[in-house]
This record gives C-alpha cells, structure tokens and sequence, in this order.
C-alpha cells in the first residue's frame, strides 16, 4: 500500500533557506568522512600490495606505496594452491549464483501467486528453515549418504537456496505483477509457463541481479562448506587459501621449535597478505558496477511488504 | 589364496570409506563395530629389526640421537593406506610431494591423502575431523592433526584410534631405541587405561624448555651507565632505574623494560619468589598439586611488579602491546629504545639482521633468573611438554593392517630420513672438523631449508621424526653466517640451565576422562582469565597488592570460582599419570 509520489516533476527549487544550507554542510562533511572511512583501508592495503614488504611491516606505509614492487604478485602466482583456488572461487561463484537463481525464481514464482493450493504450508516449511537447522553433524551426515562429500557439488547443493532471497524476490513478484496480468495473459491463451518466460522474466531484471549479486558474494566469501566438505586441495577455493596462510604463520611463541622457519612464515605473510586482499577483491569490485543500477531498485521493491 | 584375501583387505581399506561412511560413531560407538578392526595376521608379521648403521657420518663424541641405518622396504606387494593430513602451503600437494614419492620408493608403502584445510591444531580443523568422526568417515589413520591427550583417550577407549602398544613392541625398533635416550616417554604417551593411541614424534629443542623464563637486557646500555648483569631483584630495580635516569634512547623515549602480551611477565618475574612455569600455574610439591596464583609468594611477586610499574620502570603497554608493536620498539631507527624486554628470543624484539656482526641484537643478552629476597631464584625448565609429541600419527580402527603403518612411521624415525622429512633432499653430510651449533662436531648442514628451493619437496614438519637435543645442535653453522642459534643454546645453557628445577616439582601433561575435562575446561577458562586479569590489575595500579582486603577479594574470587574441585581433579590426574 504504498503512495507513489512523482519526483520527476517536482516543481523548480526555490531558494535555499541558512537552515537548509546548514543541514546541507552537515550532510556533505558526514557524507564525506564516511567515505573517507571506507576508503582509506582500500587505498592502504592496495598501496601495502605495491610496496616492499619491509616498508610494510615498520609502519613506513601510510597512504601511498614505499618502495614500489609487484614482487608480492608474482609470489602470489607462484603457489599453485593460490592459483587453483582463485578458479575454484570463480567457478563456485558464478556456478553457485546462476543454479541459486534459478530455483530461487522457480521457487518464489509459484508462491507469489494466489490461487497455489498449499500456499501457506509450503511458505511455512521454507520460513521453519530460517529458524532452525539439524546443525552441523547432521548435515554432514546428509551430504555423506547423498554423496556428494569432498565433490564440488558439496560447496554449491547445500547453498543452493536461501530463503531469505527468496521471501524477497516472492514480494517482488508480488508488487509488480500484478494478478491482473496473469488473467490477461490466459484470456490471450498463454499459459502459466509461457507467462513466467515470457512475461515475468522480462520484468524482473533487477531482482535476477540482485539474486545474482547475492549469491555469488555468499560463495565467494565462504570458506567453512569448504573446510567442512572438502578433504581434496584441488577444489579449495581461495579463500581457504587465504586462512591457510594467516593460519600457517602463527605460532605459539613459547613453542617456537624452529625460529627460522617462524621468521620465514611471517615474512611469507607479509609478502601475501595485501596482494592476496587485493586479488580477492578485485572480481566483487568488477562486477558491482554492472548490477548496482538494478540493484537498489530490486532489493528495495522486493522488501517493501512481506 | 590367502594372498589374495590381504590384497582385498588393502583395497577395502583404501576406498571403503565410502562404503562404510555413516555408520560410524551414531551407531556402532556403544557396541563397538564388528566389521572394522585390525586383520589378525598384523600381530604375526616377524619382529621388525634395526638394520646396518651406515657409515661415512660423522657423529660427535658422546652422541644420542638418531642415527642413519640400511633400511629394508616394508612391503613387496603395493600397500595403500588412506591418511587425512593438513593443508600446508610447504608440502604443497601431498600427493605430488617429492618426499612422499621418495617414501613411497622406499617402503613400498603407498598413501591416499586426503588433506584438510588449517593447520591441524586449530579449531576448525578439530572441527571437521569431529564432523568426520561422528559421520563414520573415517581415514586408517591421521597424520599430523593434534588431537589433545584427552581426546585421543576418548577416542581410543571407545575403540576407534588402535591402541598401539603390542605393535610399537614389534615393529618399532627405531621408536624402541628413542625411548632409551627419553626414559620419560612411556609415562607421557600412555593413557590412563595404559593404552598408547598414538605414534609420537620427539621434537627435543633446548632452548625451547627454557623460553617461558627467558628475558633479555640491552648489555651496551649496562656498560654505558657503569651497572654489572643484576643479579637479583633489587639489583635489576637499580639497572632499570639508571636507564630511565641515563634516557640512553634520548626525549625520554627511553622504556627500561618492555613486553607484549603473548609473553607472560610472571614466568620470569615470579620466579624469584616461587618456582612458576606459567599457566596453569600449577606445581608439583611432594606429590601435591598447588596453585601458585593463591599463594604469599605470588603476592609478594605482585608487590614487586606493582612498584616497578609504579615507577615507570615497566612499559606502559606491557600487557597490551601485539608483538608488531614491540618490534616497533625494537627495530626504532636511530637506536635503540628497550633497556630490555621478556621476549622469547632476539627475533620477536626486532628484525634480525645476521650478517652484520655488529647488528643490534647482539646488544641484548638472555638475563639470569633474578635472585629474590628470600633466595629463590628459578629458571623454569619444560621437561616434560617439550620434546615428546603425541598424535603424530593416529592409527584408527578402520585400519587392517596397523604393524604397516607403525612401521611406516617407525622407517621415518631414521637420521636419514628425518632429514629429508624436513629439510628437503639437498642437506649435506658434514665433513670432519665442521661445527655445530652446540660447537662440537656438526652432522649435517642444510642450505635450502626454508627456502622456496623446498617447497613441494618436504613435509613441513609433519611427518613423524626423531630429533633429539644432540641432533639439533649437530646442524652446521655457516662461519661466515652464523644464525641466532648458537648465542641462543649458549645464553640457555649458561643463564637459564644452571638454575632450573628439579623434574618432580613440574605439574605433567596430563589425560582426563572426558566428564572431567569438560569441567577441567570451563573452570580452568574462568581461572586463567581471573588470574591473569588480576595480574594486570595488581601491577598497574588498579588494584593494590599491599591492601589486605583487595589480596582477600581476589582470593575469594578465585575460590568462587572452584579452585577446590579444579585442585582436585588435576591431583587424581597426576596421581594416575604416575601409575
């Protein structure tokens, strides 16, 4: 029951009162700090990728590269592991999304329309999921019996859904197609599954890239399915990579039995830390841009009612 | 026709993980599955013997250690063994690694490795292999993945790790020899039902049994204000107290002692008071478990801190700063700033510089416990929880032929081998009239270890090995690039050593039966914070040592807190670990 308000034809502005000019300084220099805040990090641990290691770990870099290198990118492709499981990532996540989306459409479709019979109990089912969970032993066991355990199917099947996604692109559907659409569309003698192809895909552009976006940041940044699933290095994804090598460098310093070899790791560390964030980042950060216009718009329709 | 059945045998064991995955501990845990166990031909295999010493190597006078013997192969018919190992960035891919192909050469012995991420002692790690575990999903055996004590004792009792004893009798005879050089190591590897659930690895590192009560001081410094090394409290007060006057570091930059919060103070400050080798903080005192953190001596210890802190003699951040910071401090350009600091050694004080001979961690020297008032005066010694690991490897029920492991790992316990386990394939005999670390005749020396010359081409310290003090101290010294390591074993050897305890006063590693270590987890958890929180408090400031009420508050605290039965179960522990 929202009211549209039209903002595109909102009359001229009329002059700015001191009290708006105020409110309007306040705005930029919060708005301004919080980017700063934001950025800085990025900027740092780029500037850190790029700079000689030592620089790095004496507090030397600040803001900008000291002692400019890419050494650290090259001994980042010289770890086969690092390699394999930035292809591993990319596959789990473009694989994961488009498999994800898809059933989260399937799913939600259906479900936003009334005359499914069951409606209510199916509903109740998915959102009973959210709640609770068998935990980890039991899902394990499942995915044991199902076979899947140390296969890539392991890291995709068991996040294939997530019901919150899907309450979302259900309220989508919801408010912008209406029923009366539906009815059209039969008296022109289209039926349910011409409509959902030919009509509702079409219109649900922004909420597929949000579904898309969603997913493929979930798989992305997951490590412990992984941890959990797998038991074969070739299908690590990186970012248990990434933990192994945080992992590997820290020791009990009373227990350090080989110095050398501490002294070694963290210098390791050093050296891939911030060009491992970097490589990490670098496929979120490429395809943000592609979405983002759909992106607010969808999610926003999508949670207006539930 | 038998022949048959055992090569049957060996594949089941390889691939029927699957197959049997599942109905594991849900179900057979109580009953003590009837499918799985060791094939009983396991225990008749002939006795394993020790073969020929190699020669050509030379062994400094009055050696104990392993040795490099002719080794025969394991088996003639390939044998296959699915092991669950850590992710290690090293190792590279298991199964790839040019010590395993080696290995496999040699023994005969092939493994399917089955690798989890981590690092094999964390929580996630443990995680997964208790997923693993209660699924039934179980290797034959686990190869460095640190089970603690007590969980190999639960495990084992409920029949799932292979109790090894009658096996290490039979085809160890490496592990045999070790166990006469570490007399100890029976007691520290048997459960409390007697049971051995492991195959261990003996990692004895000098200086590492005395780095809890290890603290350095800057000797330039000592020399420029006109003060001997202190030898007691009250000298060492002095000394701090002339850096602080002397600001040596310039614009009272000048901090006389430093330290960062992964080093605890107490381990070397307590110990002029009373004999304290750190959390637990537990002590053996004629056959009575004690806890040290109650006692007036401990008081007295905080009095002390509390005024040297009071004083500023102390770091401001001494419980607060990450070790980033204090190498910060250490590595100050301009010069230095720290008239000392409990670190564990030169290397976490400063980045090391070691072809400079005149590079400023040479400036700092490993300080003698300090003499206390009423004469203690104690340089806490491991001797028990350095130098024997166990859950190196962990054989599990699912295994048919446990006598081909134990001699698997048994062959890895060779000089030998252990060298090229961790140190790669490029490590070089010495030749006569080389030095070690300990400065007496050196046994091999290693260039590329450490290197990226060795990645793919060991195993990381994972495998099972056999390096005694000797051994250690036999690797070569570079004259031309002498490393940390000889200053550290000497500085040990000649400030810590001498003032060690007597073995009977240290509390043990001890096993717990699971309904104990759950308790011994929680209240031991609340304890440490209290303790070491309090300790903050009482040498900052914010709590006052001298008050009585505030010293019978923290009591109090800690006895809410279930000293008492916590006391008690760690009693009937160690009395059991004594037998």
């Amino acid at each position: 029951m929202s009211v549209a308000i039209d903002t595109a034809s909102a009359p001229a502005p009329v002059q700015e009162t001191r009290s708006d000019r105020i409110v309007m300084i306040c705005n930029y220099t919060a708005l301004g700090l919080f980017t700063l805040a934001v950025l800085y990090p990025l900027v740092y641990v780029l500037s850190a990728s790029l700079s000689d290691p030592k620089n790095v770990v004496s507090g030397k870099v600040w803001l900008w590269p000291v002692g400019f290198s890419i050494e650290s990118f090259k001994a980042v492709f010289d770890y086969d592991s690092i390699v394999t499981g930035f292809s591993n990532s990319v596959l789990y996540a473009v694989g994961g999304a488009l498999l994800a989306t898809v059933l989260t459409l399937f799913a939600a479709y259906p479900l936003s329309r009334k005359g499914l019979p069951g409606k209510g109990i199916i509903m109740a089912l998915f959102v009973f999921t959210m709640m609770f969970s068998g935990g980890l032993i039991p899902s394990y066991l499942v995915v044991d019996r199902l076979g899947l355990l140390n296969s890539r199917w392991a890291i995709v099947l068991p996040a294939a859904l997530a019901v919150w996604n899907m309450i979302i692109t259900r309220t989508f559907f919801q408010s912008t197609i209406p029923e009366e659409l539906v009815e059209a569309a039969k008296v022109d003698g289209c039926t349910d599954f011409g409509f959902f192809w030919r009509v509702v895909l079409p219109l649900s552009k922004p909420i597929i890239a949000v579904n898309l976006l969603f997913y493929a940041v979930a798989q992305w940044n997951s490590w412990f399915t992984a941890l959990i699933y797998l038991t074969n290095e070739h299908l690590f994804p990186l970012q248990l990579v990434l933990r192994q090598i945080i992992l590997q460098s820290q020791f009990d310093p009373s227990q350090v039995r080989d110095t050398a070899e501490l002294i070694r790791m963290k210098e390791l560390q050093e050296q891939l830390k911030y060009s491992l964030i970097v490589i990490a980042t670098i496929p979120p950060l490429l395809v943000y841009p592609f979405v983002q216009k759909h992106f607010v718009k969808g999610a926003m329709v999508g949670s207006l009612k539930g | 026709m038998r022949r048959d059945v055992k090569r049957r045998t060996f594949v089941a064991g390889a691939v029927g993980i699957a197959a049997t995955g599942g109905s594991g501990l849900l179900s057979g845990c109580g009953s003590g599955a009837a499918d799985t166990g060791a094939a009983p031909e396991s225990l008749t295999q002939p006795v394993a013997e020790l073969g020929p010493l190699k020669s050509g190597i030379n062994y400094p006078p009055g050696y104990i250690g392993p040795k490099a013997r002719r080794q025969q192969t394991i088996v003639t018919e390939p044998a296959t063994f699915t092991v669950v190992v850590p992710q290690s960035l090293t190792v590279g891919d298991w199964a790839k690694n040019e010590f395993t192909r080696w290995m496999e050469q040699q023994t005969g012995i092939r493994i399917q490795w089955r690798q989890v991420a981590g690092k094999g002692n964390d929580p996630e790690t443990m995680t997964k292999i208790n997923a693993m575990m209660a699924a039934g999903d179980i290797p034959d055996a686990f190869l460095g993945i640190t089970f603690t004590r007590s969980q190999l004792y639960l495990y084992g009792a409920q029949n799932l790790f292979v109790d090894l004893n009658p096996y290490l009798e039979r085809y160890a005879p490496n592990l045999q020899l070790a166990m006469k050089d570490y007399p100890e190591t029976p007691k520290l590897l048997k459960a409390p039902d007697k049971g051995v659930y492991s195959f261990p690895d003996i990692n004895d590192c000098y200086h590492c049994r005395a780095s809890n009560g290890r603290a350095l001081l800057n000797t330039e410094w000592l020399r420029k204000v006109g003060l001997a090394m202190p030898q007691t409290t009250d000298e060492f007060r002095e000394v701090l107290q002339a850096f602080k006057q002397a600001d040596l570091a310039g614009g009272g930059k000048t901090i006389p002692f430093g330290g960062y919060k992964d080093a605890a103070l107490d381990t070397f400050f307590m110990n002029s008071f009373l004999y304290n080798a750190g959390d637990p903080w537990l002590a053996v005192n004629d056959g009575k478990v004690e806890a040290n953190y109650v006692k007036d001596e401990w008081r007295e210890g905080l009095k002390y801190l509390h005024g040297l802190y009071a004083d500023g003699l102390l770091a401001r951040d001494i419980f607060t700063a990450n070790e980033d910071q204090i190498k910060r401090y250490g590595d100050n350009p301009g010069g230095p700033v720290l008239g000392g600091a409990r670190v564990y050694y030169w290397g976490t004080l400063m980045t090391l510089d070691l072809v400079d001979p005149k590079a400023r961690w040479h400036q700092y020297e490993t300080m003698d416990p300090l003499k206390g008032p009423n004469g203690v005066q104690v340089a806490p010694w491991d001797y028990l929880k350095v130098g024997l690991e166990v859950s190196t490897l962990v054989v599990t029920r699912k295994c048919k032929r446990p006598d081909l492991l134990v001699r698997w790992a048994d062959y890895q316990l060779d000089l030998e081998v252990v060298l090229r386990s961790y140190a790669g394939p490029d490590f070089r005999w010495s030749v006569k009239g080389d030095k070690g670390i300990n400065g007496k005749q050196s046994i091999y020396g290693m260039e590329s270890w450490n290197t990226d010359e060795t990645k793919g081409k060991t195993w990381d310290q994972y495998g099972v090995m056999y390096r005694s003090g000797d051994f250690r101290l036999a690797e070569r010294v570079d004259p031309k690039k002498p490393t940390f390591e000889s200053p550290l074993y000497e500085q040990t050897r000649d400030h810590l050593f001498p003032h060690r305890q007597p073995m009977e006063r240290q509390f043990p590693p001890v096993t717990l039966e699971a309904d104990q270590a759950a308790l011994d987890a929680e209240i031991g958890l609340n304890l440490k914070s209290e303790v070491t929180g309090s300790l903050a408090k009482f040498v900052t400031g914010r709590l006052d040592p001298n008050d009585d009420g505030q010293w019978a508050d923290y009591k109090s605290r800690i006895g809410q807190i279930g000293l008492q039965p916590y006391l008690e179960i760690q009693q009937a522990a160690y009395e059991t670990y004594q037998g």
